[in-house]
């Protein structure tokens, strides 16, 4: 049924090796022309400078790596129990959904301090962010996998007179597995940039630790040094997962990157507008519950009822929410030109790579370096070499939004029918043509499932490079109003930045809703 | 964490011991009279606190029953929160930043002042100097947004015209004043200029605290009721600092050197960690200090602080400062 191009989505090894070859040339290039000026360190220098430090860096690799195991461990278990939960109780789905979303978008900058205050001195931090980091892209790869089961076998366990629970775990277990499998491919990266912002709340040691240290003492083949590691950890765990699922699976790993837009809908009788308000009423309680049970000070860990005070009912809630606002828009200027340059450039390139499949061995090897390395080691280099201000943030938004989408729409692209290929081809309809009418309107529901699924991604990158290099708008708000005890701003920050987030997702949603019935019905319930 | 297991431990043997009628055995009583507490630091362990592991490393704290663990920082965790929570007993904090807290409901005071001197600089290259803050007019200045207030209060402390200089945002770094992005930028005396001068990049300092800009910094809080409480363990605690810092102040290329032997995960460069280790000595040590001891500070000195947070918006009064535990550390 699908004619795969093995042209886009396999890549030739050798190609990409040489591929590999040529940036890793460019970048000692680059280095060697930038030579005094304190910015770029090149790949030689970085190679010998781990290697006279290898037992350093082996040392902050392991402790890294083990808050990241912990909080992958623990992230991707609580993924899974809630999409089973939501399997076995359709009517809940949406909220569970709704709250998973929510508490994924909570931004790192505020919720990293306030873990440091309630697990104390240790890993609780690292370990807590590296699972937050994880869990919502397994819950959504589970619950597609969960769903992904041809009905007729569900008919069967229920005709042997067998329940949900059973048909969960003989049935859709199965069938989730290698869904499951992707879903840990994007939590590993993940889990690794969770543990390191992590270690920024005060941690003893660790490869977070060690990209502060570098960066205070001006010492850039470190912070190269770091950032390549990190890169290569997370290549190395992408792809390890990856292997040791082709040699236990016969199937290969499913690209999920979003749950289909309107699925699973007729499962729950509520309007969108109620799930929403119970949604929103059921955060709130955990929110009260929490601060209730837990008796943290009002200090720092404000109440619901405290934010409403700060922003609406005191004397300086006007004087507070113009201050929000102006952070909010200057955010928004980064955030919004870097999505869509994100969305544009990853799209863009996925079609030329479609074109012209040869440029892919230096594209890609590219592509996942830039992805690869986490944003918190790569935030200062990139302001660096492309300015501060509003560019350099929408730059680094950019680079967060582009891969997913790319790797999104290449696979889009190559799941265009075998036989409307086949009718493009017989009637020598030309690479345009085919492009046009067959390959892009494949590539639409991909499309635009990244585009839903990298918004919280691009919220987080653009609080994290406000917050640590270019000290404006929302990120640097938090952490300013981190270091002057201003708590109250620092929550209401946090709770606009979490609500805008998933604002922003919905807004695609029905977006993507629109465009699909009209050009992929089959997408749409 | 190994500390407080090791304390654990050795007090659950003292208490077997104890218990088997094997007291005499133990080499002093003190060992099972350890009381634990948490000190909170407000960066990354680095020679900024040699003082602090001199005191433990050297028993200054042990010696009085005290076992002290020292909690780093970062730039993520900032101190107020858990001193409140009780965390840590005490944390190192800085008058504005402590300012700002109490105006936000936190009931802590000032007990001691390590940094006398407020550690920001002007840093500038030797041929575009900025030796006097008059330099500074029709000069860039790299610097986080967020500081813009304490150059508008040098402006006001000396006379020139802030709306003269051009605030450039930038991050804490030196590449944009290497770079010619800047003519100067707003750092600290310890961390960039330091980092500069170990790269092989001379630099010229302008200490705004030489201008008038008086800021306690490197203070050591605590929450009244803390103080009312466990005096006895703040007292021993700042006992203990005295005795670690003077011990550093005696020999800092040492305490650099047992910094970065204590820390081997840090990625602490010994250069760098000298060179700070020195230029930190006359931000702490005064004519103040030799005369009364450690932290010491005045009804004077707190004037000047009440006045320069004025201009950096934060109104505040005398009583937060509290000289009274420090008065019983040093025996006045």
């Amino acid at each position: 049924m699908i004619r795969a191009s093995s042209a886009t989505v396999h890549f030739p090894g050798t190609r990409m090796v040489m591929g590999a070859v040529c940036v890793l040339a460019a970048w000692q290039g680059l280095a060697a022309a930038t030579t005094g000026a304190l910015l770029v360190a090149g790949p030689l220098e970085v190679i010998n400078h781990i290697a006279e430090n290898a037992g350093l860096y082996a040392r902050a690799v392991g402790v890294t790596l083990s808050s990241a195991a912990w909080g992958f461990l623990l992230g991707n278990l609580a993924a899974v129990v809630l999409a089973a939960l939501a399997i076995l109780r359709p009517r809940a789905q949406g909220v569970i959904s709704g709250l998973a979303l929510l508490t994924f978008c909570l931004p790192l900058v505020a919720t990293g301090p306030i873990l440091r205050v309630v697990f104390g001195p240790g890993e609780g931090p690292q370990i807590t962010l590296a699972a937050l980091a994880v869990y919502y892209t397994t819950y959504i790869s589970v619950l597609v996998g969960l769903r992904a089961v041809p009905a007729t076998w569900l008919d069967l366990v229920t005709s042997y007179g067998r329940g949900r629970g059973t048909a969960l775990w003989r049935v859709q277990a199965y069938a989730a597995l290698p869904y499951l499998v992707s879903g840990l491919q994007i939590a590993a990266p993940a889990a690794i940039l969770g543990a390191l912002v992590g270690e920024f709340t005060g941690a003893e040691r660790g490869l977070g630790v060690l990209t502060l240290q570098a960066m205070r003492d001006l010492d850039v083949t470190a912070t190269w040094a770091i950032a390549s590691l990190a890169a290569v950890l997370s290549i190395m765990l992408h792809a390890g997962i990856g292997w040791i699922a082709n040699r236990v699976l016969n199937e290969e790993p499913p690209l999920i990157l979003a749950p289909p837009v309107a699925r699973g809908k007729p499962n729950y009788s509520r309007s969108g507008a109620a799930t929403g308000a119970l949604t929103a009423l059921i955060a709130l309680s955990l929110w009260w519950g929490i601060a209730e049970i837990s008796q943290l000070s009002s200090f720092f860990f404000k109440r619901p009822d405290d934010v409403w005070v700060f922003l609406v009912s005191s004397d300086t809630a006007a004087q507070n929410r113009a201050e929000l606002t102006a952070s909010g828009l200057e955010t928004a200027r980064a955030l919004l030109p870097g999505y869509f340059a994100g969305l544009g450039a990853g799209a863009g390139l996925a079609i030329l790579l479609t074109l012209v499949p040869g440029l892919s061995s230096v594209a890609m090897p590219i592509a996942i370096a830039l992805r690869a390395a986490p944003i918190v080691t790569t935030a200062p280099l990139l302001v660096l070499v492309v300015g501060r201000g509003a560019v350099g943030s929408a730059v680094l938004v950019a680079v967060m939004v582009f891969f997913p989408v790319l790797i999104a729409c290449l696979h889009g692209l190559s799941r265009a029918p075998g036989q409307v290929l086949d009718v493009m081809d017989s009637y020598a309809a030309g690479r345009w043509r085919t492009l046009i009418y067959a390959r892009l309107p494949a590539m639409l529901p991909a499309f635009f499932g990244a585009a839903r699924m990298t918004v919280p991604a691009a919220v987080l990158a653009v609080t994290v490079v406000e917050w640590l290099a270019t000290g404006r708008g929302l990120g640097a708000l938090m952490a300013l109003s981190a270091s002057l005890s201003n708590y109250g701003m620092l929550w209401s920050v946090t709770l606009v930045v979490a609500v805008s987030a998933v604002a922003g997702y919905a807004a695609v949603a029905r977006l993507e809703r629109a465009v699909l019935s009209v050009f992929a019905s089959e997408q749409v319930q | 964490m190994t500390q407080s297991f090791s304390v654990s431990r050795r007090r659950f043997l003292g208490a077997t011991l104890a218990g088997a009628g094997a007291a005499a055995l133990l080499p002093s009583a003190k060992l099972y009279a350890q009381t634990s507490i948490r000190m909170q630091l407000s960066w990354l362990h680095s020679v900024q606190f040699a003082g602090s592991y001199i005191a433990q490393d050297d028993g200054f704290w042990s010696d009085q029953g005290l076992d002290v663990a020292l909690d780093a920082g970062g730039p993520n965790a900032p101190v107020e929160p858990p001193v409140v929570a009780g965390t840590a007993l005490v944390g190192i904090s800085a008058a504005d930043y402590t300012a700002a807290a109490v105006e936000n409901g936190a009931p802590f005071k000032i007990l001691a002042v390590a940094m006398q001197k407020n550690p920001f600089v002007i840093t500038s290259l030797p041929e575009n100097p900025v030796n006097e803050p008059g330099d500074l007019e029709g000069k860039r200045i790299g610097m986080a947004l967020a500081n813009a207030p304490v150059l508008e209060a040098l402006a006001t402390l000396n006379d020139f015209d802030a709306s003269a200089v051009e605030v450039v945002p930038t991050q804490y770094s030196a590449a944009p004043l290497l770079a010619g992005e800047v003519d100067c930028l707003l750092s600290w005396e310890t961390d960039l200029p330091v980092a500069m001068a170990v790269q092989g990049v001379e630099s010229q300092t302008m200490l705004m605290a030489d201008f008038g800009y008086a800021v306690h910094s490197q203070t050591y809080i605590a929450t009244e009721a803390a103080i009312a409480e466990r005096r006895n363990e703040i007292v021993a605690l700042l006992r203990g600092e005295a005795q670690g810092w003077d011990l550093y102040r005696a020999d800092t290329a040492a305490a650099a050197r047992r910094t970065v032997d204590r820390f081997p995960d840090q990625g602490l460069d010994l250069a760098v960690q000298e060179l700070q280790a020195e230029r930190q000595v006359p931000l702490m040590f005064s004519e103040l200090t030799d005369a009364h001891g450690f932290g010491w500070f005045t009804d004077e000195t707190v004037a000047s602080n009440i006045e320069t947070l004025a201009l950096l918006g934060r109104k505040i009064t005398p009583e937060l400062w509290d000289r009274s535990i420090l008065e019983e550390v040093h025996g006045a």
